[in-house]
């Protein structure tokens, strides 16, 4: 079987898996709506399809419900794990490293700081329809990558292990200025905790138009590099010698990672996990093969993050759980299972 | 027929850290060859494999690969020509072995594109080349070490190119893998016409196996050209810093060397440059010659030899060591005119030494000459390790003459280690 063919198999298989999800998803929630309802709303917005659904027996405030409320969250949420998860992938293939997170350079820290001071100091400088703390936790996250990247550039070249080193010192020192911060503003803790600790409440479609063809055509191209992460996976100097322009790759890859992860971190606030264990999970299913790896935990880190959202808001409704917390405590135990039982190495 | 030039290095220069590590290379390797590049750590061997790969840049001068600078050759293009095996490291991730060897086909995929039935075919080619079809399907970290360097080697091979560059590739290894990979290594050059280029400790692996030897030394080539005319006593002395024998493998008729080992070995400089003003001089005969020369020559004397017939033992060692020596033809008595030039030699010593040499009519005028030496008030040791009795087979005649030098005041030792006593007071 060729590695085309496998690759088209599992996305095949895991598209199937979302599509099922979006409609279970859909239909949760506080207000009471049966799956074969959602079912028939989703598919009188599907072109084509929407002749032969009758609409006029459905109740039109359930259709706003799926329309207006839940389906941007699910698919900002998709959307975002896509990005978490396809930045991890990145990540961990650059660093060949198994603790590698689309954070671990220090986009989480430097996203959290700017919304911080976002929503402190400044309001109601909103762009396109992008929120203050949102335009403000991008920057944050970008000037961070930035400022990492510039630290471990010696000569031209990329050093990993100060990558990784500055990112963990940097990110140490911003989250430090951002409790500061807290400290003296008691009456924003509450907000800047429930950012921190990631959630995809404020969703719309305003947002999800924003984020989402940014996420996909960053996404997409990382895509093409994929047989040059599994050629540096074997050391800088072994790809060189097969013809990999190691140096341009590394530092094309480390951008596009960071974009992508700054994207999400800025709509959703940091969700913890995603990004660090569904590339695991498939790299146990799929192989270690990035180009099949890629895809694949791209879509499965979208399933994640629609199923732990949904759990997020479902599970102590009409309440609501940060999703980072679920991604966390489920995600967590979850590894470890997998840890365990493989009992050969994972990575 | 003139040969067409695959490499051409000219005017190379490179530093690194600001500390210059090659110094104005220029060298031409033609197509075919298999060339050898020896030196010690820190030579600028790996270096020289990394600028000619390009994997390190930044280079002065200039490096042609096929007629191209390879400044104007791309990534690709470059591990098109030529291809690198390196000792076998681990991968950061669990790839089958036909994942890792497919990789050698990287240059030839494009971006956009997937692998083609020809990429299939090299990597098809490959394997059975290497023999690793038979574990194609395993994860390579599963593998023992000579299999994952076979992987190595057959990852190189997919990249279909001209030149093949040896990075050490089977030092780590045991014997039988690097018997196994040099045989692999000399049917892909005659076979396939490859042009080979390798780095390998070991020197004899090197000289038995290359066309041409590069040898350098702090980034400078020292020399560059056949064994025979590269490989000697003082170059690797030069190179190396070590004692060794440079001698003809009897079975191959190829250089060999070999260390020299001895607890005397270590530490004795300074004695070493006192010997060298001692002339001592030898009587040769059946291999009796051969200790006393590599001890005196080990400790800096400066030795000579005769009269020995051709095809003795003493003659091998004597030429080993680069040991000045008078010989007679093959099993022939000695004639009037060697026996002068042995006589010319030790005149100029300053001592003769007559080892357990056995005695024939043939031989007996050696005898002769150590008793002209005592008469000419040289000093003269005599090994009497064995009594002369069994040694002589003249029918007395040599015992007789035996007892006589040992009456005009030679020293008499028991064995060869005790001489160097006798030398130095």
């Amino acid at each position: 079987m060729t590695a085309r063919t496998k690759t088209l198999r599992y996305i095949f298989i895991l598209l199937l898996i979302l599509m099922l999800m979006i409609i279970a998803c859909a239909s949760f929630g506080a207000a009471r709506i049966s799956l074969k309802d959602t079912g028939l709303i989703l598919g009188s917005f599907i072109p084509g399809l929407n002749h032969f659904i009758d609409t006029s027996r459905l109740d039109p405030q359930n259709i706003v419900i799926i329309s207006q409320i839940r389906l941007p969250r699910i698919f900002l949420s998709i959307f975002v794990g896509m990005a978490l998860a396809s930045a991890g992938v990145i990540f961990q293939g650059l660093f060949r490293n198994p603790m590698a997170a689309p954070y671990v350079i220090g986009v989480s820290a430097g996203a959290a700081l700017g919304a911080t001071i976002g929503l402190v100091f400044v309001s109601g400088i909103g762009l396109m329809g992008i929120s203050t703390t949102t335009l403000f936790a991008l920057t944050g996250a970008l000037v961070t990558t930035f400022l990492v990247y510039s630290i471990a550039r010696i000569r031209g070249k990329i050093s990993v292990t100060t990558l990784l080193l500055s990112g963990i010192a940097l990110s140490a020192m911003l989250s430090s200025v951002t409790y500061f911060i807290m400290i003296f503003r008691t009456q924003d803790m509450a907000k800047i905790m429930f950012w921190i600790m990631g959630s995809l409440t404020s969703a719309s479609w305003n947002r999800f138009i924003i984020l989402a063809p940014l996420v996909t055509v960053l996404v997409i191209i990382s895509g093409f590099f994929m047989r040059d992460l599994n050629i540096i996976s074997l050391g800088d100097k072994r790809a060189a010698q097969l013809g990999v322009q190691t140096e341009k790759v590394k530092k094309i890859m480390l951008i596009m990672a960071s974009f992508i992860a700054a994207a999400a971190v800025s709509v959703s606030g940091i969700i913890g996990f995603v990004g660090l264990i569904t590339p695991h999970i498939l790299r146990l299913i799929v192989g270690p093969d990035h180009r099949i790896l890629y895809p694949t935990s791209a879509i499965a880190g979208g399933i994640v993050l629609l199923m732990s959202d949904t759990l997020a808001r479902t599970v102590l409704m009409p309440r609501e759980i940060p999703v980072g917390i679920i991604t966390s405590i489920i995600g967590v135990p979850f590894f470890l299972y997998l840890l365990v039982r493989s009992k050969k190495q994972v990575f | 027929m003139d040969k067409e030039s695959i490499i051409s290095v000219k005017n190379l220069n490179f530093s690194y850290n600001h500390s210059q590590v090659l110094h104005n290379l220029g060298f031409n390797i033609d197509r075919g060859d298999f060339i050898s590049i020896l030196g010690p750590n820190g030579a600028g061997k790996s270096t020289l494999v990394n600028l000619i790969s390009k994997v390190l840049e930044n280079y002065e001068g200039r490096i042609e690969i096929g007629g191209k600078s390879i400044k104007k050759l791309s990534s690709r293009d470059t591990a098109k020509l030529v291809a690198v095996v390196p000792q076998y490291t681990d991968p950061g991730f669990d790839f089958t072995v036909s994942e890792m060897i497919m990789m050698g086909r990287h240059p030839y995929i494009s971006r956009f594109g997937m692998e083609k039935e020809e990429d299939y075919d090299a990597v098809n080619r490959a394997m059975k080349r290497t023999e690793t079809l038979s574990f194609a399907g395993r994860k390579y970290s599963e593998l023992s070490g000579g299999e994952k360097q076979r992987v190595i080697i057959a990852q190189a091979l997919a990249q279909d190119s001209t030149v093949l560059l040896l990075d050490e590739p089977t030092s780590h290894l045991d014997i039988n893998y690097q018997i196994e990979f040099m045989n692999l290594f000399l049917s892909l050059n005659k076979k396939e016409s490859k042009t080979i280029i390798g780095i390998f400790h070991d020197i004899n692996l090197a000289i038995q196996n290359s066309q041409k030897i590069m040898l350098l030394k702090e980034g400078r080539i020292s020399s560059f050209g056949n064994p025979e005319n590269v490989i000697s006593r003082e170059s690797i002395k030069n190179i190396f810093g070590s004692d060794v024998y440079v001698g003809k493998n009897p079975v191959t008729g190829k250089l060999y060397v070999s260390p020299i080992f001895g607890p005397d070995i270590f530490g004795d400089a300074s004695g070493k440059e006192l010997n060298k003003y001692l002339k001592v001089h030898v009587i040769g005969g059946g291999g009796a010659a051969s200790p006393v020369i590599n001890l005196l020559s080990s400790r800096g004397y400066r030795v000579s030899c005769g009269v020995i017939n051709m095809l003795d033992t003493d003659v091998d060692t004597a030429q080993m060591l680069r040991v000045p020596y008078v010989t007679e033809a093959p099993f022939s008595p000695i004639s009037r005119q060697s026996q002068e030039r042995n006589l010319k030699f030790i005149r100029s010593s300053d001592v003769v030494i007559l080892p357990g040499v056995e005695f024939g009519n043939g031989n007996f005028s050696n005898l002769v000459s150590v008793e002209n030496a005592v008469r000419l008030g040289k000093k003269v040791i005599i090994i009497d390790e064995k009594n002369i009795g069994k040694r002589d087979h003249t029918g007395g005649k040599a015992g007789k003459l035996y007892g006589k030098i040992i009456e005009s005041g030679a020293v008499v030792v028991r064995s060869v280690n005790q001489i160097i006593r006798h030398l130095q007071s």
